[in-house]
């Protein structure tokens, strides 16, 4: 067994071991908003050690551009994702996604608040 | 049988979590059951492409990428208030 062997077993596991945490933490979480959390190892984590794996077993080559493109799509995908879930739950929550005058949320005055609600 | 189809036998059994989270609590939290799972088997199609050493495997992926990231924004989109 040579130490690239050994490399993409240990990385390969790695994701493996992420995605299956984060599974049990989107059920073991009590809230939307904790469950969104646990998206984002998996779309960086995950798809970056298997992005190395690949690499590592086949080099610069066809797979690895393929599996790059993967992990920057899945990358961004996370981020626009996450946030239009919470602002869709907020939504339907509230019935719009602007914080309510007397909401206290920590750093909103640096940032300004928003006063045309939808 | 090598590390690669081993590892995406075994991230299969993620997808249980995801599907218990799809099936009960309340609609968004459904929604991120879903959104997980796409992500999950994403990766579990990568996994499958370099195991059987089939490179052109790789676009079922990327195609899959893509489309749950449609999917899921259009779900968010409608979920925030006709749905």
């Amino acid at each position: 067994m040579t130490a690239a062997t050994t490399a993409v077993e240990v990385l390969v596991w790695m994701a493996v071991a992420t995605c299956l945490i984060c599974c049990l933490g989107i059920v073991v979480m009590k809230d939307l908003y904790e469950r969104l959390h646990y998206m984002a190892p998996v779309s960086t984590v995950a798809a970056v050690a298997l992005l190395a794996a690949v690499v590592i077993e086949q080099g610069w080559g066809q797979a690895a551009i393929k599996m790059s493109l993967i992990v920057v799509v899945l990358f961004l995908m996370n981020a626009v994702l996450t946030h239009a879930t919470a602002r869709a739950a907020r939504v339907r929550e509230l019935g719009h996604w602007q914080p309510a005058p007397d909401e206290k949320i920590e750093g909103l005055d640096q940032i300004g608040r928003g006063r045309h609600h939808r | 049988m090598n590390v690669w189809l081993l590892g995406s036998a075994v991230l299969l059994f993620g997808l249980v979590p995801c599907g218990i989270a799809s099936f009960r609590g309340e609609t968004m939290e459904r929604l991120v059951g879903l959104e997980m799972a796409g992500m999950i088997i994403t990766l579990l199609l990568v996994m499958l492409a370099e195991g059987m050493g089939r490179v052109n495997f790789y676009d079922l992926a990327l195609a899959l990428a893509l489309l749950a990231f449609g999917g899921g924004l259009v779900f968010a989109r409608f979920l925030e208030r006709w749905l």
